[in-house]
């Protein structure tokens, strides 16, 4: 008895331990053939001192950092795969590049601090470009283009921005809608209160069950749980104001920034880049 | 999706939190063991030390030294995993937990008990691993049972630090569909890894109970 117990332990142990430690999600199989133009590139910044290039094709990997339970840009599927528009764009980049892309997922609150530590090379997952996060990390050109909307019960008599007085609007926590509504000084005083969600699914659910009135968030997050609910939501006409998502590097990593917006540029000539996109929204979204 | 699909799912998560309640376990009652003695001991520098060890880990959230931890290393050049940081700041925190419980236990035992053992020429290490151990251990067994039960729970707090955990799984999963359902999925499996360590303390517990006072 003792000792079935112990090797059921040991075994759960071992088990466990093996799974566990499984390293995290990475982006292709075998190391690819490193594409020599970016292979130059990196050479030469290193000799202007900036290695982040070199690094990568050395390595031959880059690391993405998002967030996995941000869809549409960046999620699980249910078999516990990543994917997304930003996932596929990110590993159709490193394929340009002969490289592999290595998805990590981190925590969205702590995504400056995992880029600043070297746990990540990038962010990238429906990043907004903001002054605030320009000064922390090296922004890229907007790759697409998004605006902020709010999002209101099939049902209700919520037709503009003005019908907002008064009422209770939730937002994700730290998402560009409360930005949105705090830089528009007239709506922010208008609304009668804001409520702060960890995330929009909660806040859409406090939306349906009537304890607040309407809820501010990304417009390509807006369609993805609006085509899950269609008759439930419509979106506003008037949007709260427009907006860009980039890709965040570390100030000191200027060549990689170049070489993944080239990559980019040579994907847009090339059609992937539109394939991908009209795959994800419909339509050609991307700015680059 | 279906419900077995969320369960199924949710299964990717297990492995990353059993495997961090096993090796907390493994780990931290020992440590816990040991530390107790440096509590009871005469070293009064090491004591010192070790009190300021035990304010600041029963002191502060175990979700904050999770992330400074994670974060606190690797920014300091020390790179480390995500899962073996937030294994060491499991031990460290419940180590100092473990180590307050055997302290009690061990201060429960009459002083009695130790004249009678040494006016029968026992030594102090027989007197310990033969008289004092094995009573101390049937003390602080609901204690300690209650602390196993919690470490279970506690382990959703890696999700900070993105490790995929059961939580961590369940919460995207509930991202995905929109849909609090993955979220009581995980609740059930949370319920079932705790009943199932409840019926194991209950088991040990039985089995210490001879000689009973």
């Amino acid at each position: 008895m003792k000792k079935v117990l112990l090797i059921a332990l040991v075994s759960i142990l071992a088990v466990s331990v093996f799974v566990g430690c499984a390293p995290a999600a990475s982006g292709g199989d075998n190391a690819p053939a490193a594409n020599e133009e970016f292979v130059k590139m990196g050479e030469e910044a290193a000799k202007n001192g900036d290695d982040s290039l070199k690094n990568v094709m050395d390595k031959g990997e880059f690391i993405v950092g998002l967030d996995d339970s941000f869809p549409p840009m960046g999620f699980r599927d249910e078999d516990g795969n990543l994917t997304g528009f930003d996932i596929e764009l990110a590993k159709a980049v490193a394929e340009h590049m002969g490289v592999n892309a290595n998805l990590q997922a981190i925590d969205w609150k702590a995504k400056e601090l995992e880029l600043e530590s070297g746990n990540i090379d990038m962010i990238w997952n429906g990043y907004t470009i903001t002054p605030e996060r320009q000064e922390q990390v090296l922004m890229s050109e907007p790759y697409m283009e998004n605006m902020q909307v709010v999002v209101v019960p099939a049902d209700s008599s919520i037709k503009t921005l003005a019908d907002l007085a008064g009422k209770k609007v939730a937002v994700q926590d730290g998402s560009s809608a409360q930005e949105a509504i705090a830089d528009n000084a007239e709506l922010a005083a208008s609304i009668g209160e804001q409520i702060d969600f960890k995330d929009n699914v909660t806040a859409l659910m406090d939306v349906s069950s009537g304890q607040t009135d309407a809820l501010a968030v990304d417009l390509v997050v807006a369609n993805y749980y609006l085509a899950k609910d269609p008759d439930k939501y419509v979106i506003l006409e008037e949007t709260l104001s427009p907006e860009q998502y980039g890709i965040g590097f570390r100030k000191s990593d200027q060549a990689l920034h170049d070489a993944i917006m080239q990559a980019l540029s040579e994907m847009k000539e090339d059609g992937t880049a539109a394939e991908l996109s009209e795959k994800w929204f419909g339509k050609d979204v991307t700015t680059f | 999706m279906n419900i077995l699909g969320t369960f199924a799912e949710l299964a990717q998560g297990l492995g990353v939190t059993l495997a961090l309640f096993a090796l907390t376990l493994v780990c931290s009652i020992p440590l816990g063991f040991l530390g107790s003695h440096v509590s009871l001991g005469k070293n009064k520098p090491a004591k010192f030390i070790y009190n300021i060890y035990l304010v600041v880990m029963r002191g502060t959230p175990l979700i904050l030294q999770v992330l400074f931890m994670y974060f606190g290393l690797n920014l300091a050049g020390i790179h480390i995993g995500r899962f073996e940081s937030a294994l060491l700041s499991f031990v460290l925190n419940y180590t100092a937990y473990f180590s307050e419980i055997f302290r009690g236990g061990i201060q429960s035992i009459n002083r009695g008990q130790y004249e009678a053992a040494s006016v029968l020429g026992l030594s102090k290490g027989l007197t310990m691993r033969k008289i004092v151990i094995p009573q101390v251990f049937k003390i602080v067994l609901p204690s300690l049972g209650n602390e196993v039960i919690n470490l279970v729970k506690d382990t959703a707090l890696v999700s900070i630090i993105a490790l995929g955990d059961l939580l961590k799984i369940a919460y995207s999963a509930s991202m995905r569909e929109a849909n609090i359902m993955p979220l009581v999925a995980a609740a059930v499996f949370y319920l079932a890894i705790n009943a199932v360590v409840s019926l194991v303390l209950k088991k040990i517990e039985k089995r210490m109970n001879y000689y009973r006072i």
